[in-house]
């Protein structure tokens, strides 16, 4: 425990002296502030035009920005032989990916603290900005995004050789989650039995962690009707506290799974030299 | 003398002195006949209405009066003060029932709590009047049956609390106001909530439903196969659907607002269906799922609405011949959708979404404003991915989507500018619950770097 604590620790403090991180950071408070800029005259309040907007801007700019700082940090300890240098330690893999996740899940809510911080006391200042509620979920959809996408960044740290891999692969994943999805499903369920289709959509919704946030915020802020009759009883659920304890139930499931995967694979090259 | 003065018609008895005395004669009446009980608490007032003449007034003092009550011929039923006067009724039939033409009942609180089928009020002669009643019902609460030319207002019909009634499915519920082959009446001023229909009106022609309130049932107004009903500055809220227009033909639907449908997968401001030559004029749908659905519909004509954040400003779905101008889009979730919906006349609308460019001046747009259909016809398709919609993916393939364009529902011209700004929100907190949000934030970040960078040295 205190292995993972420590790691966390160097992690958080090398995380925020990293130039990535700051111009992570710069980008996303740049992309805050303009947001409610092109907005100055509206308010943020539940399902509207401006909200949905920031949703998809974050869907947009989150996955990518952490799938790459992610996948870099994990990388990195392998090319600067850092990684070799703590195997002749008697530190547990386990510990390790646990202390890299923690820490590294630190500096992206900062950074996005950071933006939404500002959004907030712009918002307030101009006399614009959001409803309370609104706020908070937005906070909620960014921070969750993090969280997942920094899960399946590990594999991909674990997995890529070195940053260049790690870069290929986080935007090939990157894509699919985010832009090739609408296309994919389409495609494949065009091809599906009707009777099928809801259930594959279900399963496949589940697999992506893009969708499942979008979708989690699109029904907590009140707009759970849009998406059809189809999915009347699944909406229902979600609104009720219930609804809340299964995505964070998902979702941790989402990140033990993910960090466990790359554990494993870690442990596994460790133990074979 | 006292027998006179009761009787006189009119509404000469007005006044807070009158009415006193109409209502101690009434007691001495009762006392003089014993028929009646002298005490408020169980008189019977079908034996006062039997036994006066047509064209009465008659004042009812305060108290609690057994129903039902059946008036079969002209004359007033007031109450001494509003809502003082409590009509109660546990049977199965109508609380009360007016036969005659031109009756008048004003101001009366009726509780007929009984889920039943039959309705609180019943009125099949014409021109009746009936105003400022409460009805707390468990079935509808005023039926018109064959009621020509006459007028509610200010009615409140709420649906009972009682845990039967409670237990009613919004589906088997009973409506608010029920017109049946009953025409050229006026419903005015009327509050109604939870019922199944605010306002319904079947086969009624040329009723006028103005400035009620409809709230939390299933529609608020509900025409179905009218002519000439003319719906004009009610406010609907929280309802499935703030009005409902089905079948009918020139029907006038006027500085209405309907808000917050949005609760239903089937919810909508304003829909039309098979409804043709309606005037649909600066009505405001605001944070509705969708605010005007229109399907099947043409020659209606669309002007000076203003549709306001809702997650779809508008839907078009076989609606052809039909006119839509000066209208605004603000704060749209998706502006329009539309499917097979070619040869309206649509242009000089404001939409936010629209990027355009004026050239001449004019204040329109050169480059015209096209709804894309490739979303609606995917859904049409395959129900189930109405999952997808405006995700970013979805947006994407939308912009690479460009087939066939030029039969598209199209703004020609589209305005530059929103015709007037919105108004502020009226219950729009101010912002510094998030300004302190976001203070906490920026602080609780900044000490963190401050650690983090100095602890590494």
């Amino acid at each position: 425990m205190s292995h993972t604590l420590q790691i966390a620790l160097r992690e958080v403090r090398m995380g925020l002296r990293n130039p990535w991180a700051y111009s992570f950071m710069a980008l996303f408070a740049l992309f805050m502030l303009s947001l409610l800029l092109i907005q100055s005259q509206g308010y943020v309040q539940g399902y509207t035009g401006v909200t949905g907007t920031m949703l998809n801007l974050i869907v947009y700019l989150l996955p990518l920005m952490t799938l790459m700082l992610g996948s870099f940090s994990l990388t990195g300890e392998r090319e600067d032989g850092n990684w070799e240098l703590l195997s002749s330690y008697p530190v547990r893999t386990w510990s390790w990916i646990a202390g890299k996740y923690g820490g590294l899940a630190v500096v992206l809510l900062a950074i996005i603290a950071t933006g939404f911080g500002l959004a907030g006391v712009a918002g307030w200042l101009t006399g614009g900005g959001f409803d309370l509620q609104t706020y908070g979920l937005l906070l909620v959809f960014a921070g969750s995004l993090a969280l997942l996408f920094l899960a399946v960044s590990l594999v991909v740290g674990t997995l890529a050789r070195n940053r260049w891999q790690a870069l290929t692969m986080a935007v090939a994943i990157w894509f699919f989650a985010v832009i090739g999805w609408a296309p994919l499903l389409i495609a494949v369920l065009g091809l599906l039995p009707y009777l099928w289709v809801k259930p594959a959509v279900t399963a496949l919704t589940l697999l992506n962690p893009a969708e499942l946030t979008r979708l989690f915020v699109v029904v907590k802020l009140g707009a759970g009707s849009i998406l059809g009759p189809e999915y009347y009883a699944w909406v229902r659920w979600i609104r009720q506290p219930a609804g809340t304890l299964g995505f964070a139930a998902v979702s941790a499931l989402w990140i033990v799974l993910s960090a466990g995967a790359s554990a494993w694979f870690w442990e596994r090259r460790r133990s074979r030299g | 003398m006292t027998r006179a003065m009761q009787r006189r018609s009119g509404r000469t008895l007005k006044g807070g002195v009158l009415a006193l005395m109409a209502g101690v004669a009434m007691l001495w009446i009762a006392g003089a006949n014993h028929q009646v009980e002298a005490s408020a608490s169980s008189p019977s007032l079908q034996t006062l209405i039997d036994q006066a003449a047509v064209g009465d007034r008659l004042t009812i003092p305060e108290g609690t009066y057994e129903g039902p009550l059946v008036i079969t011929k002209p004359l007033a039923l007031i109450a001494d003060q509003t809502g003082e006067v409590l009509l109660k009724y546990t049977g199965e039939g109508q609380a009360l029932r007016i036969e005659a033409d031109g009756v008048a009942v004003d101001g009366l609180r009726i509780v007929d709590e009984t889920v039943k089928n039959e309705p609180t009020i019943l009125v099949t002669g014409d021109q009746v009047q009936l105003s400022h009643l409460t009805i707390i019902t468990a079935a509808d609460g005023i039926q018109l049956r064959g009621a020509q030319g006459g007028e509610l207002r200010g009615n409140l019909v709420v649906w009972s609390s009682q845990a039967a009634a409670q237990a009613v499915r919004l589906a088997a519920k009973g409506n608010g106001i029920d017109l049946y082959d009953s025409h050229d009446n006026l419903i005015t001023g009327n509050r109604i909530r939870d019922m199944h229909d605010g306002i319904y009106l079947e086969n009624s022609d040329h009723n006028e439903v103005t400035d009620n309130d409809l709230a939390d049932s299933r529609y608020g107004v509900h025409c179905m196969y009218t002519v000439g009903t003319r719906i004009l500055g009610n406010r609907g809220e929280g309802n499935v659907t703030g009005a409902m227009v089905m079948n009918t033909r020139e029907v006038e639907i006027t500085g209405n607002t309907f808000a917050k449908q949005n609760e239903n997968v089937n919810s909508q401001g304003l829909l039309l269906f098979d409804a043709h030559a309606t005037l649909v004029r600066d009505n405001q749908l605001e944070g509705n799922r969708v605010g005007i659905y229109v399907e099947q519909s043409s020659d209606n004509q669309l002007e000076g609405n203003r549709m306001l954040d809702n997650f779809i400003g508008i839907q078009l779905i076989s609606a052809s011949g039909n006119t839509l101008t000066g209208n605004q889009w603000i704060g749209n979730m998706a502006d329009a959708q539309a499917r097979g919906s070619v040869d309206n006349t649509i242009s000089g609308n404001y939409w936010d979404a629209h990027r355009g460019v004026d050239i001449d001046g004019d204040g329109y747009s050169d480059i015209s404003y096209a709804v894309n259909p490739l979303f609606s016809g995917i859904v049409q398709r395959r129900p189930q991915l109405q999952l997808l919609f405006q995700s970013p993916g979805m947006l994407f393939l939308e912009d690479l989507y460009q087939a066939d364009r030029q039969s598209w529902t199209t703004d020609a011209s589209p305005l530059m500018r929103p015709l007037d700004m919105r108004e502020t929100d009226p219950d729009r907190q101010s912002g510094w619950l998030v300004g302190v949000a976001g203070s906490v934030l920026l602080a609780g970040t900044g000490i963190l770097y401050y650690l983090a960078r100095r602890r590494g040295t």
